[in-house]
C-alpha cells in the first residue's frame, strides 16, 4: 500500500517536474536548450513511477510511539544547532548539541555534559586551531 | 616498462612526509570507522570528504587520505563482524557466518589474524591488478566521444543496482531522481535558472557532498534512534593478542580464489565490494566445504569474504579512474570529491594528472601494509575502542559531519541543506529504494547532460549521433543484458517457485 502512494507522489512530483521544464527558454546556445533533458528524465521516471504502483513491494515497518518521537528530538537537536552556530559561537553550540544528542542516546545528564564541553573542546581545538579552518569562537552577543 | 617507470614516480610523490602521515593517519581512521557497526566505507568517505576539502589538500594527497580510508574500512568491517557478531559494514556481512563461531570458541585472534591476512592478500591483488589494467583500459577509452560517454552513464544508471540488487523498478526510480535534483540551478549552457524555486540559495545546485554527508551520516543517526533499543550479541574476549603466522596463513589458497573472484566483482559496474564477498564465500563453500564446518568457524570461511571484498574495493577503482564512472557507493563518492576539486575522471586523468594516478596507487601499496601493521599487531586498540559508549561515539560523528560541511562554506543554509537530505536518505532507506543512484545521479547529471547536448551540437540536432558509433552500440547492448538479468533475478527473488 505505501508503495502505490509513494508512487503516486512520484508520478506527479515526475509530471510536473516535466511541465515545469517546459518553461525554460533560450533562444541562444545548443540546439537542445534547457529545457530537453529535465523532459527527457522526467517520462521514464513518470512509467517507472506507474510501474511502482502497478507492482508495489512489501510495506516498510515504522516504528511509531517513542522511536519516533526520539528521532523527531534529534531532528529538533540538528536544526536548532544549525540555526545557533553562528549565533552562539561553536563551543557554546556544540556542547549544548553534543550533550542534548548524548542525553537523547541514554547518558546521565553529567555525562553528556562532560562528553559536550570535551568534544566542543577538542573538535574547536583540532579545527580552528590544527587544521587552520576558522570557526565562529564566541557567541555574537559578545562579539 | 612503462608501468615501472610510472609506479616509482607514484612511489616518489606516495613518500612524501605529508602523504605518508595523511595515508597511516587514513589507515587508522578507516579501521576504526569500518570497526563501528553502522558505519561503513561510504559513511566513513563520505564524512571525512568535508575535511579533506577544507584542509586545502592538493588533489593527489586528498584522494590518498580518501583511499586510506577506504582501504581501512574494509579492513575494519570484519572486526565488528568477529567479535560482536554484527558486521561493521555491509561488505563485512558475509564474515560474522564464520567469524562470530570461530570467535565464540575461543579463537577470536586467530580468527582476526586470518582476516587480516586475508584484507591483505585481497587488497594487494587488487592493487596489482589495478596497476596493470587501469592503464590499459583508460587507452582504450581515450577513444570515447560524447555519444559513447552518454552511453556510458546510461550504463552506470541502468547497472547500479546489481544484478542481485532489490527492486529493479527503485533502483532505477532512485537514479531518475538523483538526475532530477542534478538540474537544479542555473544551467551552465544558457544560464536559466531551472526549479530554483525563486532563491538564490540554489543558483548554483545542490552540492554533491552536502548530499552525500546527509545521506549517508545523518540518515545513520535516524536509523540508530530507531533501532537503539534492540541489543546484540554479547562481545567475546580477545584472549592472546598476536596469533602465530601459522595460523594466519591457513587458508591462503582460499585467500587467493576470493581476491581473485572479489576482484572481478569490483570491476564490473554495479556490484562493489558487498557482492565481491558474497560470491567468494559461497564459491569458496562450494569447493571446500566436505566436511561441513562451514558456518561454524572454518577458516577458510574467513578467509574468503575477507580476501574478496578487500579485491572488490581494490576492483571498483578501476572504473572510476579511468571511465569516471563509479562502480559501487563509495567510489561514487569518492569521484564527488575529484569532481570538487575541478579534476576530470576519466581516461584523459592518466595523461593530466600522472602525479595524481600514480601517487595514489603507490600509496595504495603503502596503506595495505600500514593496515597489516594496524590490523594484527595493534588490533586490540580497535577492539577496546569497539566498547566505548554509544552516546559519546555517535555525537562525534555528527558533529564531525556538521563541521566538515561548515567549514567549506561557512553556511548555515547549507547545514539545512544536509539535515534534509538526512530525512530524505532515512525514508529512502525505509522505502527500500538504495541511496547510491540518488547520488550518483545527481553527480554524473551535469556531464550527461553536457555530453548530450554536446552530440546533438555535433550532429546539428540529429538524434541519431546516439547511436551510430559502434562503442556506443555495444555499451547498449551490455546494459540491455544487465538490466534484463536484473529484472529475471529480482523475479526469480519474488517467486520463489522453483518451476518458474
Amino acid at each position: 500500500m505505501m508503495d502505490r502512494l509513494v508512487g503516486l507522489l512520484l508520478l506527479a512530483l515526475s509530471i510536473s517536474y516535466g511541465v515545469t521544464a517546459g518553461s525554460f527558454q533560450a533562444s541562444f546556445g545548443d540546439p537542445l536548450g534547457p529545457a530537453a533533458f529535465p523532459m527527457i528524465v522526467a517520462v521514464p521516471a513518470a512509467i517507472l513511477s506507474l510501474a511502482m504502483m502497478i507492482w508495489p513491494g512489501p510495506d516498510a515497518v515504522w516504528s511509531l510511539g517513542r522511536p519516533m518521537l526520539m528521532q523527531g528530538a534529534a531532528l529538533a537537536v540538528l536544526v536548532g544547532y544549525s540555526l545557533l552556530l553562528e549565533p552562539l559561537g561553536f563551543p557554546l553550540a556544540t556542547a549544548l548539541g553534543v550533550s542534548l544528542l548524548a542525553r537523547l542516546i541514554g547518558s546521565a545528564w553529567l555525562h553528556g555534559l562532560m562528553a559536550g564541553a570535551g568534544l566542543a573542546g577538542i573538535l574547536f581545538f583540532v579545527f580552528d586551531w590544527l587544521l587552520n579552518l576558522p570557526l565562529p569562537a564566541l557567541p555574537q552577543f559578545l562579539g | 616498462m612503462d608501468i615501472l617507470n610510472n609506479l616509482a614516480a607514484g612511489f616518489a610523490v606516495a613518500a612524501t612526509p605529508v602523504n605518508l602521515a595523511l595515508a597511516v593517519f587514513g589507515c587508522f581512521i578507516g579501521t576504526l570507522v569500518g570497526a563501528l557497526p553502522g558505519l561503513g566505507p561510504v559513511n566513513g568517505v563520505a564524512i571525512l570528504i568535508p575535511v579533506a576539502f577544507a584542509m586545502k589538500l592538493d588533489p593527489a594527497s586528498a584522494m590518498i587520505l580518501l583511499t586510506a580510508v577506504y582501504y581501512g574500512t574494509m579492513y575494519g568491517g570484519r572486526i565488528s563482524s568477529i567479535m560482536l557478531n554484527i558486521p561493521g559494514d555491509e561488505p563485512a556481512i558475509m564474515t560474522t557466518l564464520d567469524g562470530y563461531p570461530m570467535a565464540r570458541s575461543g579463537k577470536a585472534a586467530q580468527a582476526l589474524g586470518i582476516s587480516a591476512m586475508a584484507s591483505f592478500v585481497g587488497a594487494t591483488l587488487a592493487t596489482v591488478g589495478l596497476t596493470l589494467f587501469a592503464p590499459a583500459l583508460a587507452r582504450v577509452a581515450i577513444h570515447f566521444g560524447p555519444a559513447d560517454y552518454f552511453s556510458l552513464y546510461v550504463m552506470a544508471f541502468a547497472t547500479v543496482g546489481g544484478v542481485v540488487g532489490v527492486n529493479p523498478f527503485k533502483t532505477l526510480i532512485a537514479a531518475f531522481l538523483g538526475l532530477m535534483l542534478a538540474a537544479v540551478g542555473l544551467d551552465p549552457g544558457t544560464g536559466i535558472a531551472r526549479y530554483t524555486f525563486g532563491t538564490f540559495h540554489l543558483y548554483d545546485g545542490f552540492d554533491p557532498i552536502v548530499a552525500i554527508v546527509g545521506l549517508f551520516a545523518i540518515s545513520e543517526v535516524l536509523v540508530y534512534f530507531e533501532t537503539a533499543h534492540i541489543g546484540g550479541s554479547p562481545m567475546v574476549p580477545l584472549g592472546r593478542a598476536i596469533p602465530r603466522l601459522r595460523e594466519m596463513v591457513q587458508g591462503f589458497p582460499a585467500m587467493l580464489r576470493g581476491a581473485g573472484l572479489g576482484f572481478i566483482a569490483g570491476v564490473l559496474p554495479g556490484a562493489g565490494a558487498s557482492l565481491g564477498a558474497f560470491i567468494s564465500y559461497t564459491a569458496e563453500k562450494q569447493i571446500s566445504n566436505t566436511h561441513d564446518t562451514f558456518g561454524k568457524g572454518d577458516p577458510r570461511g574467513i578467509a574468503a569474504p575477507e580476501a574478496g571484498n578487500n579485491a572488490a574495493a581494490g576492483g571498483a577503482l578501476i572504473p572510476m579512474l579511468t571511465l569516471g564512472v563509479p562502480g559501487s557507493g563509495t567510489t561514487a563518492v569518492m569521484l564527488a570529491l575529484l569532481i570538487s576539486l575541478n579534476i576530470q575522471p576519466g581516461p584523459l586523468l592518466f595523461e593530466r594528472s600522472p602525479e595524481l594516478v600514480w601517487g595514489l596507487i603507490a600509496s595504495l601499496y603503502i596503506a595495505n601494509v600500514v593496515l597489516l601493521i594496524l590490523n594484527i599487531p595493534m588490533v586490540g586498540i580497535f577492539t577496546r575502542l569497539l566498547s566505548l559508549p554509544q552516546w559519546l561515539l555517535m555525537p562525534l560523528v555528527v558533529m564531525v559531519s556538521f563541521l566538515g560541511i561548515y567549514s567549506i562554506s561557512h553556511s548555515p543554509f547549507d547545514l539545512l541543506v544536509m539535515i534534509a537530505f538526512g530525512v530524505f536518505g532515512y525514508l529512502l532507506r525505509k522505502l527500500d529504494f538504495p541511496m547510491v543512484p540518488v547520488v550518483l545521479g545527481l553527480l554524473l547529471g551535469a556531464d550527461m547532460e553536457n555530453n548530450l547536448r554536446r552530440a546533438l551540437s555535433i550532429s546539428g540536432g540529429d538524434w541519431g549521433i546516439l547511436v551510430q558509433s559502434p562503442i556506443a552500440l555495444g555499451i547498449y547492448t551490455v546494459t540491455a543484458v544487465m538490466l534484463a538479468l536484473a529484472f529475471r533475478m529480482a523475479r526469480r527473488k519474488v517467486s520463489p517457485d522453483p518451476a518458474d
